[in-house]
């Protein structure tokens, strides 16, 4: 199967077609066969990529517009590889405990679809198929969230869109400028994204395209202050929008980071560090305040997810392969645990159509197996030790504290104000008698239910004990990208505070 | 011999897992049998290895796995045995299988029986990671896990009602269970900072590289480190000013008490500073800052003792000031005498903790002491165990207390720190002091909780017999003290009293007795006959203050609590909504308003269209022009 | 010696009516009128310029322009009168169907 990226990308959104004309009644049945199949294809992806090569793998090119040098270039690295196994793994999942019944159909269809654009984005080489991915991702979460969303979803889905848009028509820019100097430079056009790694650019107009790539990332990541659109979008969304949404479209902005903005700019990156420390670390702290204040679970955890998003942030500018491994790590642990979280928000919102902690109180006795995950999933999200949380948070705070000790202090304040916030969540939901008549006949978990959570405890507890196998190929490829940055950068500040390990590592070929 | 390293370390963890499965289901009495006997296996693997390791003076080293590396950073799940993480082992596994087999009566009626061992046994687990971990991160999981496993276990009962803090003090099982989590994360950043400074300064976290590569590093970082990872032991083991969660860890049900709070967990921190001594000896400032904090500690702790109505509150404070000894001694130096009064107050203390709790059971859960009284008509037994650990615990010979208590405020002495000896000698005697004012009250005087309509009633047998290796181990303990010297020092630097104070040595036992007697006499005559309420002494400002723990509580809630969650409530209502989301939607206004406006241009008529282009045309020829001038 | 700039200012004299016509006008034909003013300056111009430069392309371009405002001014008409027969009256204030 050489050509096994491109039937990732592609079997989704044909199959999505095929969905037209499947049964209503059977509509769920196939969108799960199909997220199923997919996923084990990429988990085969998985397990014939070759961990000792820290380059680009199972490339594909196919030239598409010869002349401007647009051509369609995949391939997968350490870094992405997880994060496209992540992004299949939680559609499936997200899927199987979905409890929507109303325009089913199109639901599953709109989610093939999504799946497309998000396993896309992770593995487009050329910049303009990556932004077509990037923005096409846009329309189905727009629907998702318009279409099945709460009542301000209108509201929501226009300024998640438009928000996002916003950026990433900027971040397009940067692109074009980028194309153009390159052309400048060599005389021939190219947008493929290892060709512009080789491009060494002067500090000035690396600063102004890092400005220019940073607006469109930060929106999606979303660092502060553009996060607000996140709150929104996660209020109103369907559980099932949540769990993309958090799980992986936010994944799309730090990945952006580590695929673009570090290895093109590198030096333009470590004179980012500071301001990014800095606005990292008011997002770490300040929305985990915002959460604690928040009166519905869903808000709690939407704020909980920028604030982990802010370590995320932190790690990817520490500069040294603790840090950005731990980054991407994180952003996997992130993906799942947040996810979980909003799966099981999602399942009391089902039997009480509310959300709001005020209305609970006391569910650990009515529904013993529903607080337990919760419990296992909130540890990982407070980064418990032996649970996934940990390894990339403890990965981060240690990196970002060769750059600077004290502003790692602040950051892992996360660590307490975290825990205070998913605390007092677990305690007013889950503690003390319950008072509401109407939690009194809860029901506990439905096998689906189960079944649909079970597994991502399986994972967070095995990534959390034995994170090797996943850890190991990401530190490969950020070991060499750190080398090539090393090697690229121009000034010396940059040479200085990009950290080579000192562990000898296997370059792959690039192209 | 490998194997008996894991099976000391897996059996716990077998038993937390077979518990579990039983997690949800009602009560089976062979849950806690299973339990207990895969903790005795793990204690007969600690009790081999420890022999081992006596008779081969060798430890033993095994690494399991890789955990994590990322970048230059190796960590593995690897586990070391020697003197010190034996003697901790022991105890742990010694006092843990007691504590199960107690809790087989003591959680008899409890509905969630199963659930109960399934965490108390996975505390057991993380204490053994702890304290066998051959490197900072494997004792750090250890560190976080004892955390959620206390988390767990005080808020145990958590279906209980918040209620104010006059009515109970730490409002609701899981409030305090809450407290306790956070305090500690607070704690464990420091620890956390503490790893990253070794690391970045060393390039590993293995406590054998670490501390061979310690006398390169600059005094600044030995002391920045040094500081970090005690603010780390300051969470776990409570010291002021974390200490507020223990006393209300009281919450969780009593076994918990007598493992967690009282022999295991709240000693990690001494351990930490036992197992980190060549770090902690390089930097003499730091020590003498844990010395000092730690008296002040046993001081501070002893006088809110002293007062308390709680049972169970009157003995975690006086956890809090052996601990407060325990500290003293690690950080004069004296390694092995705070690892020897960590075992020997493991003994006593639990045995303390398991008596107060066959009261509760006989009393109903009732926990306050002038409600009881001439218990021990009732409860012979109980009597006899909580007499001699009360008798260890006041430091009168020949309990273990005695030998244990008395070598730190002896090391006190012979370093020169006699503020230090002074505060310690006078703590002595406050604790024999509140020790015997509570058994008094316990079990002698006037029958108190006949009005209250409670028959008390001795606890199981079974009980009473799986108590009784504590109660041995509180007498006899302390006549170890030599042979312990000479199993731990092979590891641990030898601590030796100078020739003045060994002179010296038999008048400064005596001053500690007199004083411990002393505060013993004090309190029989006070409280043997029965309870004499003194309202004027109970309303003047002092026996407030401290009855009120100095008002800590209040001030935290007053000065950290309700700002966060007001400040909380002003990010988010103020801030958030009102500047950060009101710009972006201020932005999206502007947009639609200027549309709106710019739509009149749009009348319709095509004259006015065409001015407009005119106007344009215009307007785009100056621009032209212009640029052509500038360009 | 009538040379190119009197040409050039003939014609920017003649266009700047076509253009007032264009501005003040209501009456579409006279607006129409303008329209073909303006053309017929620019004709003047491109001549002259062709004239002065001694290359034939600017007079082939305004036969060109002649050629197109002819064509242009038959389809016009029509227009105009379908415009006229259905409103019965050619004042542009009167046909403001567009209006935003």
């Amino acid at each position: 199967m050489e050509n096994i990226l491109s039937i990732l990308v592609f079997f989704p959104a044909i199959a999505g077609l095929l969905g037209f004309v499947v049964d209503k009644e059977s509509a769920r049945a196939y969108g799960i066969t199909v997220a199923a199949i997919e996923f084990l294809l990429s988990v085969w992806l998985w397990f014939s990529f070759d961990t000792a090569n820290a380059g680009m793998q199972f490339v594909e090119l196919i030239p598409i517009i010869p002349d401007f040098g647009i051509s369609y270039y995949l391939g997968v690295d350490g870094i992405s590889l997880f994060i496209i196994l992540m992004a299949t793994l939680m559609t499936l999942i997200g899927m199987m405990s979905m409890s929507i019944t109303e325009n089913i159909k199109n639901m599953i269809i709109t989610l093939l679809f999504l799946e497309m654009t998000m396993v896309g984005v992770f593995v487009s080489l050329d910049a303009i198929i990556f932004y077509l991915f990037w923005e096409l991702s846009l329309v189905p979460m727009l629907y998702i969230i318009g279409a099945w969303g709460g009542p301000l979803r209108v509201y929501a889905a226009v300024k998640f869109f438009l928000y996002t848009f916003t950026g990433s028509l900027i971040m397009l820019v940067g692109m074009l400028f980028v194309a153009y100097v390159y052309h400048n430079l060599t005389g021939v056009w190219s947008f493929a994204i290892t060709d512009w790694y080789a491009l060494v650019l002067p500090v000035n107009y690396q600063l102004w395209l890092f400005a220019a790539f940073f607006v469109g990332f930060a929106i999606k990541v979303p660092m502060f202050p553009f996060h607000t659109w996140l709150p929104y979008a996660h209020g109103q969304a369907p559980t099932i929008g949540s769990v993309i949404l958090a799980a992986v479209l936010l994944k799309m902005g730090t990945y952006g980071f580590v695929r673009f903005s570090l290895p093109m700019f590198p030096d333009a990156s470590v004179m980012a560090i500071m301001p990014i420390a800095a606005l990292s670390i008011v997002m770490i702290i300040y929305t985990a305040m915002v959460a604690y204040a928040q009166k519905d679970m869903k808000q709690v955890i939407a704020y909980s997810s920028v604030s982990h998003m802010g370590i995320i942030m932190l790690g990817i500018f520490a500069m040294n392969a603790e840090g950005i491994s731990g980054s991407v790590f994180q952003m996997l642990s992130h993906g799942i645990v947040s996810g979980a979280l909003f799966m099981l928000v999602g399942v009391i919102y089902d039997r009480r159509h509310t959300k709001l902690m005020s209305e609970f109180g006391g569910l650990a006795s009515v529904m013993p197996k529903y607080a337990v995950i919760f419990g296992i999933m909130l540890m990982a999200s407070v980064g418990l030790p032996l649970t996934i949380g940990f390894v990339g948070e403890f990965l981060v705070l240690l990196g970002f504290y060769h750059v600077s000790p004290v502003l790692t202090a602040l950051a892992g304040t996360s660590i307490i104000i975290g825990a205070i916030y998913m605390l007092t969540l677990f305690k007013k939901s889950f503690f003390g008698p319950v008072t509401n008549e109407a939690n009194k006949t809860l029901k506990d978990l439905s096998s689906k239910e189960t079944w649909s959570l079970v597994p991502l405890v399986l994972i967070v507890v095995w990534l959390g004990v034995y994170p090797k196998p996943v850890l190991a190929p990401i530190d490969n490829s950020v070991k060499a990208m750190l080398a090539f940055m090393d090697a690229k950068a121009i000034t010396q500040e940059a040479k200085d505070m990009i950290k080579v390990s000192k562990t000898t590592l296997n370059r792959g070929e690039v192209k | 011999m490998e194997t008996l390293v894991y099976i000391a370390l897996f059996a716990p963890f077998a038993s937390s897992l077979f518990a579990a499965l039983f997690g949800m289901s009602p009560k089976q009495t062979f849950v806690g049998i299973v339990a207990s006997l895969l903790l005795f296996a793990s204690f007969c693997a600690s009790a081999m290895l420890a022999f081992h390791v006596w008779t081969t003076g060798a430890g033993i080293h095994v690494t399991m796995m890789d955990w994590i590396s990322a970048g230059d950073l190796h960590i593995p799940f690897g586990f070391v045995v020697d003197q010190v993480s034996v003697t901790m082992m022991t105890v742990v596994t010694l006092v843990s299988t007691v504590v199960h087999v107690y809790s087989i009566g003591y959680m008899d009626h409890d509905k969630s029986f199963n659930r109960f061992f399934s965490y108390l046994s996975a505390f057991v687990f993380s204490m053994m990671i702890l304290v066998m971990s051959d490197n900072f991160a494997g004792l750090f999981i250890g560190w976080e896990g004892v955390g959620v496993c206390s988390w767990l276990l005080i808020g145990f009962w958590y279906h209980k009602e918040d209620v104010s803090r006059e009515e109970n003090p730490s409002i609701s099982p899981s409030w305090a269970a809450n407290e306790a989590f956070i305090m500690n994360r607070i704690a464990d950043l420091g620890m956390l900072i503490g790893l990253f400074i070794l690391y970045w300064n060393v390039g590993s976290l293995q406590y054998d590289v670490v501390f061979a590569a310690l006398p390169d590093l600059s005094g600044s970082v030995l002391n920045a480190a040094a500081i970090a990872l005690f603010i780390g032991a300051m969470g776990k083991s409570a010291q002021f000013p974390l200490h507020t969660w223990l006393t209300d860890a009281m919450e969780g049900p009593t076994p918990v008490s007598a493992l967690i709070h009282a022999a295991t967990m709240v000693t990690a921190g001494v351990f930490l500073v036992i197992r980190a001594n060549p770090l902690f000896s390089m930097t003499p400032e730091v020590s003498y800052f844990i010395a000092a904090l730690g008296t002040f500690v046993a001081f501070f702790a002893a006088s809110m003792a002293l007062v308390n109505r709680d049972l169970k509150r009157i003995i975690a404070f006086s956890t809090l000031s052996q601990l407060g000894y325990m500290f003293a001694a690690a950080g004069l130096g004296a390694y092995w005498i705070a690892l020897f009064h960590l075992a020997a107050h493991a003994f006593f203390k639990a045995l303390l903790f398991l008596g107060a709790g066959n009261v509760m059971h006989a009393m109903h859960d009732e926990l306050d002491i002038f409600k009881m009284g001439g218990l021990k008509k009732a409860m012979k037994w109980t009597y006899i165990y909580m007499g001699v650990a009360s008798l260890a615990l006041a430091g009168i010979p020949p309990f273990a207390g005695f030998f244990s208590k008395d070598a730190i405020i002896e090391t006190a002495f012979n370093e020169g720190t006699l503020f230090l000896w002074v505060i310690l000698v006078v703590t002595a005697g406050m604790t024999a002091f509140y020790s015997f004012r509570q058994v008094f009250l316990t079990f002698e005087g006037d029958e108190r909780y006949k009005a209250f309509g409670i028959h008390p009633h001795e606890m199981y047998k079974y009980v009473l017999i799986a108590m009784s290796p504590l109660a041995i181990l509180a007498v006899i303990a302390g006549f170890a003290q030599g042979t312990f010297e000479h199993f731990v020092t092979k590891l641990l630097p030898d601590y030796h009293m100078s020739e003045h104070t060994h002179h010296l040595s038999m008048m400064l036992g005596l001053i500690v007795l007199a004083f411990a007697v002393g505060g013993i006499v004090l309190a029989y005559r006070k409280y043997y006959k029965g309870l004499k309420r003194d309202k004027k002494l109970e309303n003047s400002f002092t026996y407030k203050l401290l009855a009120n723990q100095y008002y800590i509580p209040n001030l935290y809630e007053a000065i950290i609590t309700k700002p966060y969650a007001m400040l909380s409530e002003m990010m988010w209502k103020d801030v958030d909504m009102k500047i950060v989301d009101a710009t972006v939607d201020g932005i999206a206004k502007f947009l639609y308003k200027s549309g709106d406006a710019s739509r009149k241009m749009q009348t319709g008529n095509l004259s006015n269209y065409l001015n407009w282009m005119a106007v344009g045309s215009v307007f785009l020829l100056v621009i032209a022009v212009i640029s052509a001038m500038f360009v | 010696m009538i040379g190119l700039t009197h040409y050039l200012v003939i014609s920017a004299l003649i266009f700047s009516i076509g253009l007032m016509g264009v501005l003040r006008r209501r009456n579409l034909l006279m607006l129409f009128f303008a329209t073909e003013v303006m053309l017929n300056a620019v004709n003047i111009a491109f001549a002259a310029i062709s004239h002065y430069y001694n290359d034939l392309t600017g007079q082939m371009f305004a036969f060109f322009i002649i050629a197109i405002a002819a064509s242009e001014v038959a389809v016009g008409l029509g227009i105009l009168i379908v415009l006229y027969k259905k409103h019965g009256s050619l004042d542009l204030d009167d046909l403001a169907n567009m209006k935003g």
